[in-house]
């Protein structure tokens, strides 16, 4: 169900926190349109140690797969990346569109695959947060409640205070990759 | 994937860089002493290592880091071996400084240990700079984090040719110098060799590798080479970034259970020490004795 307690602006707030902490920058050098990599000269294990405190501050769990890896072991190999340039099929380019909206405008035909994470940003890192906790589950699994409360940045069982269940990273992001799949018979 | 290209023009820079350096850092050195030059380069003459050269591979961050630093703590000129451009390359560099600063020669040079080419150059590139070659460490590893049953054809190809092939390329490359100093070669193994860690294939690999130690011990024994392993328990490098998501729990293991890079280097260290000399194609754990723990959950 769509959570209404914890909000995007809410979200980057920790986001910039946590990169503050992680790249050792000030966090006022940071704002919702950032790339991780090109403006704040993040490297992928730094992404880790991003996740990892997302994770740690809302109780999910992210994505340990890129969506990439996902088409290819959804659709099969060598149907994301090209085996012999590394540059993304015509099917990856359409759906990375997708996946970005209006950000990813960047993103054109023979595009090398090393360049995908270079259009993370802050606010689309936010929004796989809000994607994740988008998924709290009706009814509490512990008493049945139907009423949830903000402890802190986790959202938890207003009436008994178990934590909330939400869908992880991986299983949302194929969920959305055969939704797509489904739609527009990208690969 | 494709490889980033090694800048030759900028490796030839460092490397006339690093080799007129180091006099000027011994002589740094020697002036803050009273006694002068001549005690500072007594005392290196007394380093265990000293006037010998090792080439660690995948050494600008992490253990293989660590170990270059011990090495050149220990009195060894170092060749420090990357893989890709970018950030490695200032990695690489701010470590070869640090190695010249302890008075020691020290050359960063760029290979992908799976390409053979890569290796080639790099072992002629730092026995030409160095003189000679007296200690191989193998440490550098790339790999997946997903179970072997989910690798993709091209992942089994990095796994197997970084890992395994990539290891003996270096093996092959190194052995005719290693030949003329009766050096050693010390392999850089992990638990995974012998314990299921979800979701690292790299433990596989690991596994062929210390058969490769035992028959490698054995094999260049008459070639006056001698070849060894560590299997390194849990160390909090970037790999643990990884381990952390995968492996549920990790975080209730006692943190005294947790290597510190330096002291799987304090083994390397002394496996290619006269100390060791009696020690052959053997994997020494390094573990605080954590695989003893596993049978009960730790």
């Amino acid at each position: 169900m769509k959570q209404q307690l914890i909000s995007e602006e809410d979200v980057i707030v920790e986001m910039k926190k946590a990169l503050a902490e992680t790249l050792r920058i000030e966090e006022d050098t940071i704002q919702p349109d950032s790339s991780l990599i090109n403006d704040l000269g993040a490297e992928s294990l730094d992404f880790l140690d991003v996740v990892y405190q997302m994770e740690q501050t809302f109780g999910i769990k992210m994505a340990r797969h890129q969506v990439l890896e996902h088409v290819e072991e959804l659709f099969g190999e060598d149907e994301a990346i090209d085996p012999d340039t590394g540059e993304l099929t015509p099917g990856s380019v359409a759906l990375l569109k997708l996946r970005f909206g209006e950000e990813g405008n960047q993103i054109e035909d023979g595009m090398d695959m090393d360049e995908v994470p270079t259009l993370v940003t802050v606010r689309s890192m936010a929004r796989a947060v809000l994607d994740i906790l988008d998924t709290l589950q009706e009814k509490c699994e512990s008493c049945g409640a139907t009423e949830w409360k903000r402890d802190g940045n986790k959202i938890v069982c207003a009436v008994c205070g178990e934590p909330g269940v939400f869908e992880n990273g991986d299983d949302l992001t194929q969920a959305w990759l055969k939704k797509a799949q489904e739609e527009h018979k990208l690969f | 994937m494709p490889e980033e290209q090694p800048d030759h023009d900028a490796a030839g820079k460092n490397r006339l860089i690093s080799l007129s350096l180091p006099i000027l850092a011994r002589a740094d050195f020697g002036q803050r002493h009273p006694g002068g030059l001549l005690p500072v380069l007594n005392s290196m003459e007394n380093q265990p290592f000293f006037g010998k050269v090792a080439l660690v591979t995948g050494s600008s961050r992490g253990i293989g880091l660590a170990i270059a630093t011990a090495m050149a703590r220990e009195g060894a000129d170092l060749v420090v071996n990357y893989r890709r451009s970018g950030k490695s390359v200032e990695k690489a560099e701010a470590l070869c400084q640090q190695i010249r600063d302890m008075g020691r020669r020290a050359i960063a040079v760029q290979g992908d240990i799976s390409v053979k080419a890569d290796v080639q150059r790099m072992v002629k590139e730092g026995t030409e700079a160095m003189g000679r070659l007296d200690f191989l460490i193998l440490n550098a590893a790339i790999a997946p984090f997903k179970p072997i049953e989910k690798l993709f054809e091209k992942e089994l190809k990095q796994l197997v040719g970084v890992n395994y092939t990539g290891n003996i390329l270096c093996l092959q490359a190194a052995l005719p110098h290693l030949e003329k100093t009766d050096g050693n070669i010390v392999f850089v193994s992990s638990l995974g060799s012998r314990f299921y860690n979800t979701s690292y294939p790299l433990g596989s690999m690991k596994a062929a590798m210390e058969a490769v130690v035992r028959d490698c011990g054995e094999s260049l024994r008459d070639r006056g080479v001698n070849m060894n392993g560590v299997c390194a328990g849990l160390v909090k490098t970037d790999s643990f970034k990884v381990l952390r998501q995968l492996w549920e729990g990790i975080e209730q293991i006692p943190e005294e259970l947790f290597l510190q890079p330096e002291e799987v280097a304090d083994v390397v260290t002394f496996l290619c020490s006269p100390s060791a000399r009696a020690i052959r194609g053997q994997t020494l754990v390094v573990d605080h004795g954590m695989s003893n723990r596993l049978y009960h959950g730790g």
